[in-house]
C-alpha cells in the first residue's frame, strides 16, 4: 500500500503562496500528472511530497504513515529530477547504486539491482562511463535507472523529459510508460506539455496559480474542461472561446453569435435559460465544427484568414464578425486565403462557460 | 473509538511536528551561532586595532587595555605616525606605484582578458593555465634579480620601477578577473549589434564596454589593493623612495607600539573598504578559473 | 554536378586563421616574458653560477692575446714578472696597479728640446693648472752609482720603446698629456693538476706584500658553482627557517581548509543575513600580511589584548611576555592565528564559488537517495569540489611559502624565522644577493614539488572532474 494522500498543503515562499491549501489522493499504483503552466506551484507540490522544503500547513502521507515532517531520506521515495541531477564525479554504477549505497546494503544486492535499473534502460554497456561523456537521453536514462534501482513504492518525476530533444522525448515518453506501468509504483510526474499529460497518466491533475482546478482522465479533462482556462491550455490548438448572448425566443433558448443563433442541445437549455439576456461563452474545439465549402441553412459563414498545412489536418484561421477562430479540416478540404467557408457547431461538442465565473456549465 | 484513533492521529502529529520544528530551528540556531562566532574571529582583531589606532599614544602603551574602543577616543596616535618620518613621503610613493601598476596592468591585461573569453583558439587553455602558474609563483625570487637589473639600468630605487615589477606581480590576476568580466557578457549581445549595424569596434564601444567598465574598475581596485599591499618586493627595490608597508617594515623593530598600531591601522583601511567595494567581482573570477 | 562542385561541397571550409587573440595577448605575454620569466632564470642563474668562477691566463700581457690556460678563482699564484700596459678606462678598478706616464718636454744635457714619454715616478710635478692637471714639473734625480744618471724619454709610454731623448736630473719640464698604464704580471699557478703560467691584470689579482706571490681574486668565466647553495645550507638559519615554514604549512592548511569549508556551508545555508556573514569572512581578503602581523602584535604583546582579556577574566595575576625568545611556541601559536585569520578568505572564496557551481538539484538528489548531512559532504560535496580544493591548496601553499613580513613583525626576524624571511635577511641585512637568490630558487623548487604533489593526488579521479 502506498496511497499518497496530500491534505491542505500550503507552501509560500516570503508573501507569495505557490502552493495554496491543495488536496489530492493518489491511489496506490496510479500514475498521477501533475500540469499546470509554469510558476503554477506543480514543482513545489511535489518537492514538498519529496520533503524538499517542507509545506508551511497541511499533511502529506505516504502509505497510511505521516510523512509531512520527514527529512526526504526517511519518506521512502525515489526521484528523477528535471536536470537529472546526476553525480557528475561518480560513473553510472556509482550513480544507479547511490540509494542503495547510503541504505548501506549488501554489496551483492547492490550489484544485482543496479543490473537489473540497467538492463531495464538498456545502459548496462555503460555501467563504467562517466556523465561527462554520455549525451542527454544517456543521462536520462541512469536518472531513471537510478530512481528504480531503489525499488521505492513512490516515484516522483519532476519533468524528466523537458531537457530532451523532440524525437528522443516522444520515443521515451513510450519507453518509461510501458516501464512505469511494468514497475507499478505510485507516480506522481509534473510537467508542464500537456502531451505528455494526456498520453502517459492515469490521471491528471491540472494546477494553476498554486491550486488545483481539475482531477480527472485525460479523455475526461480534455473533453470536459472545468472552466475556461483548461480548455485553453489543453489541447493543440486550444479550444475557441467566442462570446454570445443568450436569448430566449418562442420558449426555446438560443444562443446569439453576431447574425448567427446556436441551438443549445435539450438539457443544457434549462441551465442557460437562467442567462437571459446575459453574456455567455461558447468553447468549440477546432476538430469539432463540420467546415462546409458552400453555404447551408444553418451554418455560419466565416472567412479564411490562414491556411496551415500540416499534413494529417489543414489548420484554418477563420473571422467572423471580430471573432477569430481556429478549425481544423480534413486535408482533403480545398481553400485558400479570403475564400469564404461555411461552418457548423454541433450542438453535443459545444461547451457554454459562465463569462464571471469562467467555469464550464454541466446539467446536474 | 474513532474519536480516540483520530484525537491519538493528531497527537502523533502534533508531536511529529513539534519534533521537525524543533530540529529545524536547532540546526538553523547553530548555523548562525557558527556564523556568528566566525564573524567575531575575524572582526575582533580589527576591533583592536582601531581601537589602539584611534586614541591617545598614552592609552595605547597602558595596561591592561579596555576592550571597549576608542577611549579616549582621539586622532593622537594616527597624528604621531603620519608624522613620523618618511610616511607621507611613503603614502605618497605607495599611491603613485599603485596607480602606474592599475594603468599599466589594466592596459595590458585587458585585451588579454578579452581574447580569453571571446575567442577559442589553440594555446587558450595553454595561456590561462600559465598565467595561473605566474600567479603562484613566488615572488620573491623576481625581486633579487630585478634588484640587480635595475642597478645596472639605473633605475633602482625608483616609484615607476617598482611600479614595472608589481604590474608583473598582478598582471595574471588581472587578466582572470578582466576575463571572467567579459565572459559575464554575452557575445550575442556584440552580435546582435553587428547586426544591427555596428562594425566590430562599434559593437564593443557602444555594448560591451558600458556592461565590462564596472567589472574593469573592480579589477583595477584589486591591482591597486595588491600593490598597496605588497612589502617584499618594495622593501628589495627601493631604499630612499620607499612606498608604506617598506618603511613601516624597516622601522618596525626600532618603533614604539603607537607608530606600529597606527600603521598596521592605516594600511589595512583603504584595502578591506576597496575589497568590501568589489567582493562581488572576486566570487566571479573564482566560479570561472575552478571551471 | 561538375566535378568542382563535388570537391567543394566536400573540403571542408578550413577555418580562418584568427590573428586576433593572438595580436590581444601578446602584451601580456611579453610583459610576462621580460618581467617574469627572465628575471626568474636570472634568479636561478644568481644562485647556481659564478661569474667570476675563472680567469683565463693570457700569453702576452695584452687583453687580446692568446689564451696560455685558465686558473679558478682563489689559486695561489706566484708572481714571475710585471709588465705595465695601456689600459682602457673601464677596465680599471679600485684594485688594479696602475701607472700614470707623462709627455714630457725639456731640454737635453746637450741643450736640444727633447720630447717623449716617462713613468710617474721619475718626474716630480711642480705646477698643475686650475683643474688640478698636472702642466709643469722636475725630473728626478737618480740615486745610487752605476745606474745611468740620465732619465730616458720613451717614443711611447712603454719602457719597451725607443728612447726618444734623455734628460738630467732635475731638468724642468712642461708636462702634456697623460697615459694610465695598468700594471700585468705573468703569474704561474696550479690550475687542473697542472702549472699553468701566463699573463693576467693586476685588477684580477690581489698581490702580496712580498711583491713576489699572490692569488687570483676575481675570474672573467663564469661556471656552475654550489658554493652558494652550500653556504646557504649551511646558513645557521636554513634548518630553522625551513622547519619552522613546513611545521607552519602542515599546522595552518588543514585549519584553513576546515574553516574555510565551514563558512562556505554557513553561507551555502543561505541565513537571512547571508550577504552580511559573506562580506564579513571576506574582510581579510584585503590584508596585506604586515598589517596582519601586527594587528596580532597587538593582541599578542605583552600589554596586548590577550594579557588584558585573560587578566580581566582572572585567569592570570600578571601580563605575560609571549613574544619573546624564550616562548618561541607563543610566536609559533601567534603567527599561526594570524595566518589562519589572514588567508583563510582566499580558501573560502574559492570553495564558495565553487559550491555555487554544483547543481542543486545534485544536492537534492543525494538527499532524496537517502544520505544524511555526513554522507552528502563526504559522497557528493567534497568530491565535487576537488578542482577547486585543488587550485586552493596548491595556490594556498605556495603562498603560504612566501610569507615574511607576518613573521618579521611578531617576532622580529630572528627568533622564529622562514625561508622567505631569511631570503629577505640574505638580501636586505647581508647583501649577500647570490645566496639569497638560492634561497629563493629553494622555495621555487618547494612551491613546485607540492604542487605536483597535489596534482599528482587527485589524478586517479581525473576523468570525473572532466
Amino acid at each position: 500500500m502506498s496511497e499518497i494522500k496530500i491534505e491542505n498543503v500550503t507552501k509560500r515562499f516570503g508573501s507569495f503562496t505557490a502552493v495554496n491549501n491543495v488536496s489530492l489522493t493518489i491511489t496506490d499504483h496510479e500514475f498521477m500528472v501533475l500540469l499546470g503552466p509554469s510558476g503554477c506551484g506543480k514543482t513545489t507540490l511535489l518537492r514538498a511530497v519529496a520533503g524538499l522544503g517542507m509545506a508551511d500547513e497541511g499533511r502529506i502521507s505516504i502509505g497510511g504513515k505521516d510523512v509531512t515532517y520527514l527529512p526526504p531520506r526517511e519518506r521512502r521515495i525515489s526521484m528523477v529530477f528535471q536536470s537529472y541531477a546526476i553525480f557528475p564525479h561518480m560513473n553510472v554504477f556509482d550513480n544507479i547504486a547511490f540509494g542503495l549505497t547510503m541504505q548501506k546494503l549488501p554489496r551483492a544486492e547492490i550489484q544485482t539491482r543496479v543490473r537489473q535499473a540497467a538492463e531495464l534502460l538498456h545502459i548496462e554497456q555503460m555501467l563504467d562511463r562517466y556523465p561527462s561523456k554520455m549525451s542527454g537521453g544517456q543521462r536520462q536514462r541512469v536518472a531513471v535507472a537510478r530512481a528504480i534501482a531503489m525499488q521505492s513504492q513512490v516515484l516522483l518525476m519532476d519533468e524528466p523529459l523537458s531537457n530532451l530533444d523532440a524525437l528522443l522525448r516522444l520515443e521515451m515518453r513510450a519507453e518509461l510508460k510501458r516501464l512505469l506501468a511494468e514497475l507499478g509504483a505510485t507516480t506522481i510526474y509534473v510537467t508542464h506539455d500537456q502531451i505528455e499529460a494526456m498520453s502517459m497518466g492515469d490521471r491528471i491533475a491540472v494546477m494553476r496559480d498554486g491550486i488545483i482546478e481539475q482531477v480527472n482522465t485525460p479523455t475526461t479533462v480534455y473533453d470536459y474542461p472545468a472552466n475556461q482556462f483548461i480548455g485553453g491550455f489543453i489541447g493543440t490548438p486550444p479550444m475557441n472561446f467566442l462570446m454570445g448572448q443568450v436569448q430566449r425566443r418562442d420558449g426555446s433558448v438560443v444562443v446569439q453569435l453576431g447574425d448567427h443563433s446556436v441551438a443549445p442541445k435539450p438539457e443544457m437549455a434549462s441551465l442557460l435559460a437562467g442567462y437571459d439576456g446575459k453574456p455567455i461563452i461558447l468553447g468549440i474545439r477546432a476538430e469539432s465544427m463540420e467546415t462546409l465549402a458552400s453555404p447551408a441553412g444553418d451554418a455560419l459563414m466565416a472567412c479564411v484568414l490562414v491556411v496551415e498545412p500540416l499534413g494529417s489536418q489543414n489548420l484554418l484561421t477563420v473571422a467572423f464578425g471580430a471573432h477569430r477562430i481556429k478549425v481544423s479540416t480534413h486535408p482533403s478540404f480545398e481553400t485558400r486565403a479570403d475564400a469564404d467557408v461555411w461552418l457548423r457547431f454541433p450542438a453535443d461538442k459545444i461547451r457554454w462557460i459562465d463569462p464571471e465565473a469562467k467555469r464550464t456549465l454541466y446539467p446536474k | 473509538m474513532t474519536a480516540l484513533n483520530s484525537t491519538q492521529v493528531s497527537a502523533e502529529m502534533a508531536r511529529l511536528r513539534a519534533r521537525a520544528r524543533r530540529r529545524m530551528l536547532l540546526s538553523r540556531v547553530f548555523t548562525y551561532l557558527v556564523g556568528i562566532l566566525i564573524a567575531i574571529w575575524v572582526l575582533a582583531p580589527l576591533w583592536f586595532i582601531a581601537s589602539m589606532a584611534l586614541t591617545t599614544p598614552e592609552t595605547v602603551r597602558s595596561y591592561p587595555k579596555s576592550v571597549l574602543p576608542f577611549i579616549p577616543f582621539s586622532f593622537e596616535t594616527m597624528r604621531f605616525f603620519l608624522q613620523s618620518r618618511g610616511i607621507v613621503p611613503g603614502v605618497i610613493n605607495s599611491v603613485l606605484v599603485a596607480v602606474i601598476t592599475l594603468i599599466l596592468s589594466t592596459l595590458i591585461a585587458a585585451p588579454a582578458g578579452y581574447a580569453t573569453s571571446r575567442y577559442i583558439f589553440r594555446g587558450r587553455d595553454a595561456f590561462r593555465l600559465s598565467i595561473l602558474a605566474v600567479r603562484a609563483f613566488p615572488v620573491v625570487i623576481l625581486s633579487i634579480p630585478l634588484a640587480v637589473t635595475f642597478i645596472n639600468l639605473g633605475i633602482f630605487d625608483q616609484v615607476y620601477s617598482l611600479a614595472l615589477m608589481h604590474t608583473a606581480l598582478t598582471l595574471p590576476t588581472t587578466v582572470l578577473v578582466i576575463g571572467s568580466v567579459f565572459a559575464s557578457i554575452p557575445y550575442e549581445l556584440e552580435e546582435a549589434a553587428q547586426v544591427f549595424g555596428c562594425t566590430p569596434a562599434q559593437a564593443f564601444r557602444r555594448v560591451v564596454l558600458p556592461l565590462v567598465l564596472p567589472g574593469i574598475a573592480a579589477a583595477a581596485i584589486f591591482t591597486f589593493v595588491m600593490s598597496w599591499n605588497e612589502v617584499f618586493a618594495a622593501t628589495v627595490l627601493t631604499v630612499q623612495n620607499r612606498t608604506l608597508p617598506a618603511q613601516v617594515l624597516v622601522s618596525l623593530q626600532q618603533s614604539p607600539e603607537p607608530y606600529k598600531f597606527a600603521g598596521g591601522f592605516f594600511m589595512l583601511l583603504p584595502s578591506v573598504i576597496f575589497i568590501f567595494v568589489i567582493r562581488k567581482y572576486l566570487f566571479n573570477m573564482w566560479g570561472q578559473i575552478t571551471k | 554536378m561538375t566535378d568542382a562542385a563535388i570537391a567543394l561541397t566536400k573540403t571542408k571550409p578550413r577555418p580562418r586563421r584568427q590573428w586576433a587573440p593572438y595580436l590581444l595577448i601578446l602584451p601580456s605575454l611579453l610583459y610576462l616574458a621580460v618581467f617574469f620569466a627572465w628575471p626568474m632564470t636570472r634568479a636561478i642563474r644568481l644562485a647556481v653560477w659564478d661569474e667570476t668562477a675563472l680567469l683565463t691566463l693570457r700569453q702576452e700581457a695584452a687583453a687580446g692575446s692568446a689564451a696560455a690556460g685558465v686558473l679558478p678563482q682563489g689559486a695561489a699564484v706566484s708572481l714571475l714578472d710585471r709588465r705595465s700596459n695601456l689600459a682602457a678606462e673601464a677596465d680599471l678598478s679600485g684594485a688594479s696597479l696602475t701607472e700614470t706616464w707623462f709627455f714630457v718636454q725639456g731640454l737635453d744635457p746637450g741643450g736640444n728640446a727633447v720630447a717623449g714619454w716617462a713613468p710617474e715616478s721619475r718626474i716630480r710635478v711642480r705646477t698643475t693648472d686650475a683643474a688640478g692637471a698636472a702642466i709643469g714639473g722636475t725630473v728626478r734625480p737618480k740615486l745610487g752609482a752605476g745606474a745611468d744618471p740620465l732619465t730616458s724619454l720613451y717614443s711611447e709610454p712603454n719602457e719597451g720603446s725607443a728612447i726618444a731623448g734623455k734628460l738630467e736630473g732635475s731638468a724642468a719640464v712642461s708636462i702634456g698629456e697623460q697615459a694610465v698604464l695598468e700594471v700585468w704580471f705573468l703569474i704561474e699557478g696550479e690550475g687542473e693538476g697542472e702549472r699553468i703560467s701566463g699573463w693576467a691584470p693586476s685588477r684580477v689579482l690581489q698581490v702580496y706584500g712580498d711583491g713576489v706571490s699572490g692569488r687570483i681574486d676575481r675570474g672573467d668565466t663564469g661556471q656552475l658553482t654550489r658554493a652558494y647553495i652550500q653556504r646557504m645550507l649551511n646558513d645557521r638559519f636554513f634548518r630553522p627557517a625551513f622547519y619552522t615554514t613546513l611545521l607552519l604549512i602542515v599546522l595552518i592548511i588543514p585549519v584553513q581548509f576546515a574553516l574555510a569549508i565551514i563558512m562556505a556551508l554557513v553561507i551555502q545555508a543561505r541565513l537571512k543575513f547571508n550577504t552580511l556573514f559573506l562580506a564579513i569572512f571576506a574582510i581579510p581578503l584585503a590584508a596585506s600580511d604586515l598589517a596582519v602581523g601586527i594587528l596580532w602584535y597587538a593582541i599578542f604583546t605583552q600589554s596586548g589584548y590577550l594579557n588584558s582579556i585573560l587578566q580581566a577574566l582572572g585567569l592570570i595575576a600578571a601580563p605575560n611576555a609571549f613574544l619573546t625568545a624564550d616562548t618561541r611556541y607563543w610566536i609559533l601559536i601567534a603567527i599561526w592565528l594570524a595566518e589562519v585569520w589572514r588567508a583563510t578568505s582566499i580558501v573560502m572564496v574559492i570553495v564558495v564559488s565553487g559550491l555555487q557551481a554544483i547543481s542543486q538539484e545534485v544536492l537534492e538528489a543525494a538527499e532524496v537517495f537517502g544520505a544524511t548531512l555526513w554522507q552528502r559532504l563526504r559522497h557528493v560535496i567534497l568530491p565535487l569540489l576537488k578542482p577547486s580544493l585543488q587550485v586552493a591548496l596548491i595556490l594556498r601553499t605556495i603562498l603560504a611559502l612566501q610569507v615574511f613580513a607576518v613573521v618579521i613583525a611578531l617576532s622580529g626576524g630572528d627568533v622564529v624565522t622562514v625561508l622567505a624571511n631569511e631570503t629577505y635577511r640574505q638580501y636586505y641585512t647581508l647583501r649577500n644577493m647570490n645566496v639569497a637568490a638560492a634561497y629563493a630558487g629553494f622555495i621555487l623548487l618547494i612551491s613546485m614539488f607540492s604542487a605536483i604533489i597535489y596534482l599528482r593526488m587527485v589524478r586517479s579521479s581525473e576523468e570525473a572532474s572532466a
